[in-house]
């Protein structure tokens, strides 16, 4: 059934061995200059504009197909979907009319204790390209790179929450690394009482771990889990997840508490890039350490905003 | 000296790439772990089938561009993809005459060993993949090798 020619069979290839020696020294050579000395990023970029046909042409029929059947969706669904924006939209409105105030009160606050968590400032939206890069790694092609400025370590949301964050630039498209990648945590606290910890991937798109809280901290099932904004990599306050489960065995130090992503993982198609505000992203500790010695009983007093409420006429400064 | 076998660059290289472009093919997650490495069998079958053709300068090629969609250190699926075609083209002449279960089986071979370079790149470079799907691929690519080798051969023997 499966017949190779005879033509070659008589002689050997000449000097196998040593075209096999050049070629894997070669990839060595690669892969130790690659990893050591990081010379490789220009190659690296040059090498990826080629291959961007090879992407968008593997992409392209899976976005012709979501084109046409949008194209072809019949008046009543295109109505109901209407419907539906419209009221969510309503929902959204009533949910906006208080956040200036509660944003404006916020902004003074985080002054007053010159806390640089940083705040959201511009967005870029991004679409999700149809390629599987690596099954074992939780990872996804985006259509934006560095000729739009994104950059390593970029925050990036979805419309649900944070869906994770930039791990490689190339000229006109960029990786993003999930959330729920094993090897990628996020500086997150629980939004009812302000408890800091670290959320990380399990490499399951369905949940991530909370595995530095300590059996007796006061975390239940249904907390949401927003960003802490500590280390500066993503804007703090936007939603990581709810708590799905706690379970405490006595016999162990720390509980172990699985959060179920806000963020639709397996299904968002367009990604927001955040662009953090520019002062607030300088080194916390030099902001903050003036403010300490300014007023030391009210920073103490408040570790966190979150965790104490403050009375409505907050002093501003 | 002139050799009467004609050199098949372009069957090769259309091959090659269609094999790349269903490698990062998107696939619903739960068959996705059971995607055979069909740019690494694309490379073995020209390796064996014509070596003097640049078996190896096409199997460190698409080992490149592996690296470059994939995104992993430089050199890694080359490397790779290299040393196992080399493998390859010395077995050849005992390939032709295996029987098809002997045949697959050397292929089996072949690609764990392709994947446990990978494997082995990934720990020296400090992100390790352990998860136990990744020889899953080199089982599924033996057992489809019999019909890809079939549908190569068809291609170019027309």
């Amino acid at each position: 059934m499966v017949a190779f020619r005879n033509t070659d069979a008589a002689g050997r290839t000449s000097g196998l061995l040593l075209r096999c020696v050049l070629y894997s020294l070669l990839a060595l050579g690669l892969i130790v200059f690659d990893k050591r000395y990081d010379h490789l990023g220009e190659i690296r970029r040059f090498l990826s504009v080629a291959a961007y046909p090879v992407q968008v042409a593997v992409a392209s029929p899976f976005e012709g197909w979501h084109w046409l059947r949008e194209s072809v969706s019949s008046r009543d669904a295109l109505r109901a979907d209407k419907a539906r924006l419209e009221a969510e939209l309503r929902v959204a409105n009533f949910r906006l009319q208080r956040y200036e105030a509660l944003e404006a009160e916020a902004q003074r606050l985080r002054a007053l204790r010159s806390n640089a968590s940083g705040f959201a400032e511009r967005f870029l939206i991004g679409d999700i390209m149809d390629l599987d890069i690596d099954a074992f790694r939780e990872r996804v092609l985006v259509d934006k790179g560095a000729r739009d400025g994104v950059f390593v370590g970029q925050a990036v949301l979805d419309a649900g929450g944070v869906f994770g964050q930039v791990a490689r630039v190339e000229q006109l498209t960029s990786e993003v690394i999930l959330l729920s990648d094993a090897s990628h945590a996020i500086p997150v606290q629980i939004n009812r009482n302000g408890l800091r910890t670290i959320a990380v991937g399990t490499g399951d798109m369905g949940h991530l771990k909370l595995p530095y809280l300590s059996t007796s901290a006061d975390v239940i099932t249904g907390d949401l889990v927003v960003t802490s904004g500590l280390g500066g990599g993503f804007p703090a306050g936007y939603p990581v997840g709810t708590v799905a489960e706690v379970r405490r065995d006595p016999a162990q130090s720390l509980a172990d508490v699985v959060v179920r992503p806000a963020a639709a993982l397996d299904r968002s198609r367009e990604l927001m890039f955040v662009w953090l505000k520019p002062d607030a992203q300088a080194p916390p500790a030099a902001a903050r350490a003036p403010v300490d010695t300014a007023a030391p009983p009210k920073a103490a007093a408040t570790p966190n905003a979150a965790a104490a409420p403050k009375p409505r006429g907050a002093p501003v400064p | 000296m002139m050799r009467d076998e004609p050199v098949r660059r372009l069957p090769m290289a259309l091959s090659a790439l269609v094999a790349l472009a269903l490698s990062v093919l998107p696939l619903p997650a739960t068959i996705d772990a059971f995607r055979p490495d069909f740019l690494v069998l694309v490379v073995f079958y020209w390796s064996i089938e014509s070596p003097r053709a640049g078996g190896l300068a096409l199997a460190f090629l698409a080992g490149l561009s592996l690296d470059v969609i994939r995104g992993v250190v430089l050199g890694q699926h080359a490397l790779a993809l290299t040393l196992m075609a080399a493998w390859a083209t010395h077995l050849r002449l005992r390939l032709r005459v295996f029987s098809l279960l002997s045949q697959s089986l050397t292929i089996f071979a072949l690609l764990t060993g392709y994947q446990f370079i990978l494997f082995w790149v990934d720990g020296a470079t400090g992100n390790p993949v352990t998860a136990f799907s990744r020889w899953l691929a080199p089982v599924i690519g033996g057992l489809i090798w019999p019909v890809l080798a079939g549908a190569l051969s068809r291609l170019h023997d027309r």
